[in-house]
């Protein structure tokens, strides 16, 4: 083949890409895939038959332990011994008020603390790259992700210090004669979602930032100068360069993290937690340890298991179909 | 001869297209660049002679103050951190210890210094940073390639394929079995084999080259270069940036790893980590200070000055120092714009 | 640039860490040979390194690796042919720990499973017991027929024995490694040394020392009483019932001897009056208003100031931290040690805080695996270490190194050797207890010294502050089990029952009813002692305990003592 009938062929590909819509774009073009191009696809098919074999291997093959959540699960017995229970450990979980509170109460913290660590790390990307200072800009953003190195026991041993009868805040908030009396912060129900939100703001804004960093990066120095001449402000060009170019990793790392909202934590809620909480702070992987792991039920913590795997892959297909239907990045 | 022709038109048509249609430049021609650079730099560093309206200099007054509180706020915890570990640990037990030592000690950096496994443990540690990173950035970076192609006939399949992955968990004790079966346990190739493509990385990465325009390949392939060479020489070295990204993602990873250490190779300390060191220190410590058989161990007399909070304090300082050392290297990849339009010849 | 220089600095700095530990480990085999010649233990049999067999060995407990060349671990194993290398609990569950080491099939040589041993036996990895322990004497003599039969399982064999307070000869304690209502020793100076024996008085007490002394020295508050409710360790606030009531620490009920019945002790009138006590005692503002959230940390580190005048707890839980903070800051000598007290809600009532003899918790201990390339070198050296010279070199060291003896054959310490012996280098490098191994309490065989160093009274004395040894002296007694008088009653066979509920699981409806339980009792104890009106969140407690079934808990227990009273009449 020579180059010039390589370029007539693009040309009119391209030509009728134009011409379709973007979103029926794909289906079509698939069909008229030429054999040339289908011959040069022929090294990422060979690559992607390495990377669907190591993905069943290493993911998909171990999901055969899900049988575990059907049956009642003995080591001595393995997995293809144990006698089958069917959905005796299902029925277990979900015939329990407590297994629905702590549904509720993994939602609650699961969202709250996505949209606060969200908005916080665009935030904070966004304001970081408006610093004109570089040396400052630098100190600051390696300032900002060195508490995501801290391990919650160290983070929640600090925010349970500030908060105590002595804490810090006790002590402003009564010098400030905002309080008579210290408040017992881990003794209401009512402060507890907050706290976790803010433990995971203060530890992880920084790191979450990273990614937005290295997208407002690609973003061209030219749209930003083009917009100076015309004489936008600092606001505006967020509005109008800033965002709009991050918008495709925000909206990405928004429906991964979707799913990702029964996966609320387990740490901070236990170290943070205390009986007289307790109602508002389990959460799913609470209360697996409580009733799977630390009685050697490993076929109840699948089960609980096979559940946040469901609702994650149900969330995350709602939540592409939604970004493709509204014309936004989607995962697939 | 005529190849050679044919590719400075390309690239003359190129960088003509990228100027009409106002979108990324990517010259070649040297004047050009540099007239770009000159540009940049002004944009970047110009505000001091540019006048500025005023509620751009309160804007910028109203970000210098969130920055420096937000950095108070974060690096108290580090600060105070270091300060224990610097801190005698029964002191220290006292609580009230805020940014600097109240008794000065280095006995809790002589006890995790003190580990038997402590060179073993880090050399293991490097090594699979090291490693990890690098298969785990090729690996990842070719498999969002894959999927980034426009034209590729299973793009969404694959890519779905792999956002499953992120969701669902076989649970321990299966993945021990495939492990065995596959010869990964007792070996330090655990490390780096299974965990080395993650759909969250590729998925960062493939967002980030779905940004690039698609002029870039198109020029490239009418030039006749395959899939793999536009990877390679094309679009690779502008993922510089999101490259840095995963990568300290990974190395992160890696280094702070030790959950596999132990549940692989528990007895074959020769593939120890240095994390799984740190936390068998840790939870020694631990147990001797406070739990009914620690009784029996301590014998009368006084227990070491070493504590759980100060020694946990003392790794995680040791932990982190490494990785700030790190971290510099990286940052110049997306703290500055300047790399960008960096596509030589 | 600086960055870089940073780097290099690091690098330095590992590289001769690197250097030094290498120099270190040079130096300890060195040490080793030149030590094992110049100790002069009486020669006899002796392994060379060649002959010497490497056993590895699990235990599902938190613990301290000690270094590879370690010196007492050399000597035993020129002694015996055997050395044994632990490896200890990490960041999981006991039963998760031994459930991946199965799956893994990567088994140790010995292993102490904990909670995990059931699984071990149900995987049939164990090798029974039943042959060697008539083979060799000292794993024998560890235990009597009846006690060797309670190890027994349901297939017939024994497979492993416990290894703690197994008493030898007569008991030597001085200790009270266990729970009691504490007080420093200030509080009852300041008194003169009263009788205390009612939980009235203990308060009153408090009371009355808080008013008139509502400062430190450095002018913070005093604290008269705390609790911790943390997580597991909420047994400080749960359990006194059972104590009050004049039983024994059965953990999780008490056993009514005359009847054989088992007693729910959260229900029992006694229990109301101890939460209704507190609940006056919160009110009134003597008790810390921190105590239902503080973390264990938040505890210790208010102990650790002298503030707290009383609480209750077990002894482990928060002295072998408290003591040693106290000598730092000279807290010791003006009295803020705890002593133990031995309460009841009457007065004369006994009670049985301390138990006198062995607590035999016959669900965990050590075992010996299938995967073991030499059993019948595995038994022997479980016998060997129970041997006095090797029983000696594990918990006294070293003689005229870490201990030396006295004309009249009594073992002593130097202040020097106490504290050398505490240091966590000199573990690692020179002490090898093998505390996961068959070890004794009590007397020693040459019938003077005690089994292990805690124990021998000369040691106990010397390692206490003076406002200490004149509190014991005022009451007369040579340690801690004096100070709380219980009653010296035979516990039963069944005894203790919290080895079976510790390893109940959901599968059966008392499993299911004891997690409940638990829960429940989390979120409620700490709401009655807080309730402005007791009754009624009494009452709301008792409703949703009754919620929890905890009479299926009680059945199952009642099946178990019963099961385990046959088993001792057989």
């Amino acid at each position: 083949m020579d180059l010039e009938s390589k370029k007539e062929e693009k040309k009119e590909e391209k030509k009728k890409e134009k011409k379709l819509p973007k979103a029926s774009s794909k289906k079509t073009m698939r069909e008229k895939l030429s054999k040339k191009e289908i011959e040069r696809q022929g090294i990422l098919l060979g690559f992607m038959a390495v990377y669907v074999i190591y993905g069943i291997v290493f993911y998909y093959l171990p999901l055969g332990g899900w049988i575990m959540a059907f049956q009642n699960y003995k080591i001595k017995t393995g997995l293809f011994g144990s006698t089958f229970v069917g959905l005796d450990k299902f029925k277990f979980l979900f015939e329990d008020v407590e297994f629905l509170r702590v549904i509720r109460n993994t939602l609650a913290m699961g969202v709250i603390n996505l949209v606060c660590t969200f908005i916080m790390a665009i935030v904070f990307a966004i304001l970081l790259n408006e610093v004109r200072n570089r040396f400052g800009k630098k100190l600051v953003q390696t300032i900002s992700y060195l508490p995501h190195f801290l391990s919650w026991i160290i983070v929640t041993g600090i925010i349970h210090d500030s908060l105590s009868n002595t804490g810090i805040i006790n002590e402003l908030l009564v010098n400030w004669n905002i309080i008579k009396t210290p408040i017992n912060f881990f003794a209401h129900e009512g402060y507890f979602w907050p706290i976790v939100a803010f433990a995971n703001v203060w530890k992880e804004t920084g790191w979450n930032a990273i990614i937005y960093l290295a997208a407002i990066v690609s973003i061209d120095p030219s749209l930003y100068e083009a917009a100076e001449m015309d004489g936008a402000g600092r606001w505006a060009k967020i509005k109008h360069i800033t965002l709009p170019g991050i918008r495709p990793t925000i909206m990405i790392l928004l429906v991964m993290n979707i799913g990702n909202v029964l996966n609320a934590g387990f740490e901070v809620q236990y170290l943070l937690g205390n009986g007289l909480v307790r109602k508002v702070s389990e959460t799913i992987d609470i209360y697996v340890l409580n009733w799977g792991v630390s009685q050697s039920d490993y076929s109840l913590g699948t089960a609980a298991g096979i559940f946040k795997s469901v609702v994650a892959i149900i969330l995350i297909i709602i939540a592409n179909y939604v970004a493709k239907k509204t014309g936004e990045e989607h995962l697939f | 001869m005529k190849d050679k022709k044919d590719k400075n038109e390309i690239k003359l048509n190129y960088s003509n297209m990228n100027k009409r249609d106002g979108s990324r430049e990517h010259e070649t021609h040297a004047e050009e660049t540099s007239e770009k650079l000159r540009k940049l730099k002004k944009v970047l560093l110009g505000s001091s002679y540019r006048r500025e309206s005023p509620g751009d200099t309160f804007f910028g007054i109203c970000i210098a103050i969130f920055m420096v509180l937000f950095s108070i706020v974060t690096l108290y915890p580090v600060l105070n951190t270091v300060a224990i570990s610097f801190n005698d640990g029964l002191d220290a037990v006292k609580g009230g210890i805020h940014l600097w030592p109240r008794v000065f000690s280095l006995k809790s950096y002589e006890t995790v210094f003190g580990i038997q496994g402590f060179v073993q443990g880090a050399l293991i540690t490097v090594l699979r940073t090291v490693l990890g990173t690098l298969f785990a950035l090729v690996a990842n970076a070719l498999l969002a390639y894959i999927i980034s192609r426009k034209h590729f006939m299973f793009r969404s399949g694959l890519s779905l394929f792999w956002v499953i992955t992120m969701y669902v968990n076989g649970g321990l004790i299966p993945t021990m079995v495939l492990y065995k079966a596959l010869h990964l346990t007792s070996s330090f190739w655990v490390y780096v084999i299974p965990g080395m493509v993650s759909a969250f990385n590729v998925m960062v990465i493939r967002t980030y080259m779905e940004g690039l325009p698609d002029e870039l390949e198109e020029s490239a392939q009418l030039d006749g270069a395959g899939y793999m060479t536009i990877f390679l020489k094309i679009i690779s070295p502008l993922c510089k940036p999101v490259y840095a990204t995963v990568a300290l993602f990974v190395a992160v990873y890696q280094w702070n790893s030790w959950f596999d250490a132990m549940i692989y190779n528990r007895m074959k300390p020769e593939y120890t980590t240095l994390q799984y060191e740190l936390m068998k220190l840790l939870s020694s410590v631990m147990q001797q200070s406070g739990s009914a058989t620690g009784g029996a161990a301590a014998q009368g007399g006084s227990v070491s000055a070493v504590t759980p909070v100060s020694v946990r304090s003392a790794a995680t300082v040791i932990t982190m120092l490494p990785i700030i050392c790190l971290y510099p290297f990286l940052q110049r990849y997306f703290v500055t714009g300047l790399t960008i339009g960096g596509v030589k010849g | 640039m600086k960055f870089k220089r940073v780097l290099a600095l690091t690098m330095a700095c590992m590289l001769s860490v690197a250097t030094l530990a290498g120099c270190n480990k040079g130096g300890t085999t060195g040490g080793d040979a030149a030590g094992g010649g110049s100790l002069g233990l009486d020669s006899g049999e002796t392994f060379t390194d060649d002959q010497i067999i490497d056993f590895t060995m699990f235990i599902a407990m938190p613990g301290s690796e000690i270094n590879d060349g370690n010196e007492i671990q050399q000597l035993i194993a020129e002694k015996t042919g055997v050395r044994v290398k632990e490896t200890w609990l990490t960041g999981q569950t006991a039963a998760e720990a031994v459930g991946s080491i199965l799956a893994s099939g990567d088994l140790p040589d010995f292993i102490d499973g904990g909670d995990g041993m059931m699984q071990l036996y149900d995987a049939d990895v164990l090798v029974p017991w039943d042959d060697y322990i008539e083979k060799y004497p000292n794993i024998k003599e560890l235990y009597s027929d009846a006690e060797w039969e309670s190890f027994r399982q349901a297939d017939g064999h024994i497979y492993w024995a416990n290894v703690f307070t197994n008493t030898y000869g007569e008991s030597m304690a001085t200790s009270h490694n266990d729970e009691a209502f504490w007080i420093q020793c200030r509080v009852l100076e300041w008194d003169n040394y009263p009788k205390i024996e009612t939980l009235d008085q203990y308060f009153d007490l408090l009371e009355r020392y808080a008013d008139a002394n509502p400062e430190m020295e450095d002018g913070t508050k005093v604290i008269p009483y705390t609790m911790l409710c943390d997580d597991w360790r909420y047994f400080c606030i749960e359990n006194a019932p059972e104590f009050l009531a004049g039983y024994p620490n059965d953990g999780s009920v008490i056993v009514d001897v005359d009847n054989m019945k088992i007693v729910d002790y959260n229900t029992i009138p006694e229990a109301k009056e101890y939460f209704s006590i507190l609940n006056e005692e919160y009110n009134k503002g003597y008790i810390d208003t921190e105590f239902a959230t503080q973390t264990y940390d938040e505890y210790i580190a208010k102990l650790s100031t002298g503030r707290v005048l009383g609480m209750c707890d077990q002894y482990w839980d928060f002295a072998y931290t408290i003591n040693d903070i106290f000598i730092q800051q000279n807290l010791d000598d003006i009295g803020c040690n705890y002593v133990s007290l031995g309460l009841t809600l009457e007065a004369g009532k006994d009670q049985m805080w301390h138990v006198y003899g062995d607590t035999l918790n016959n669900s965990s201990g050590v075992a010996v695996t299938t995967s073991c390339s030499d059993p019948d070198r595995a038994f022997q050296f479980l016998n060997d270490v129970l041997d006095q010279e090797i029983h000696d070199l594990r918990f006294w060291g070293v003689e005229g190194v870490d201990y030396l003896v006295d004309e009249d054959g009594m073992y002593y310490k130097t202040p020097e050797m106490r504290d050398q012996w505490a240091d966590t280098s000199y573990q690692a490098s020179h002490r090898c207890v093998y505390s996961y191994l068959p070890q004794w309490l009590g007397t020693s065989r040459d019938g003077k010294n005690a089994m292990q160093p805690q124990e021998q009274e000369s040691e106990f004395f010397a390692g206490l502050a003076e406002p200490l040894v004149n509190c014991f002296e005022a009451y007369g007694a040579h340690g801690y089990p004096d100070m709380i008088g219980s009653v010296v009653k035979e516990t039963g066979p069944w005894y203790p029952m919290y080895s079976y509920s510790n390893a109940m699981t959901t599968e059966t409806a008392g499993g299911v009813a004891w997690t409940k339980m638990g829960q429940v009792k989390h979120e409620w104890l700490p709401k009655v002692v807080m309730a402005s009106n007791f009754d009624s969140t009494w009452d709301s407690y008792m409703e949703a305990y009754a919620a929890c079934k905890p009479e299926d808990f009680i059945a199952e227990m009642q099946e178990e003592l019963e099961r385990r009273a046959a088993v001792a009449n057989q």
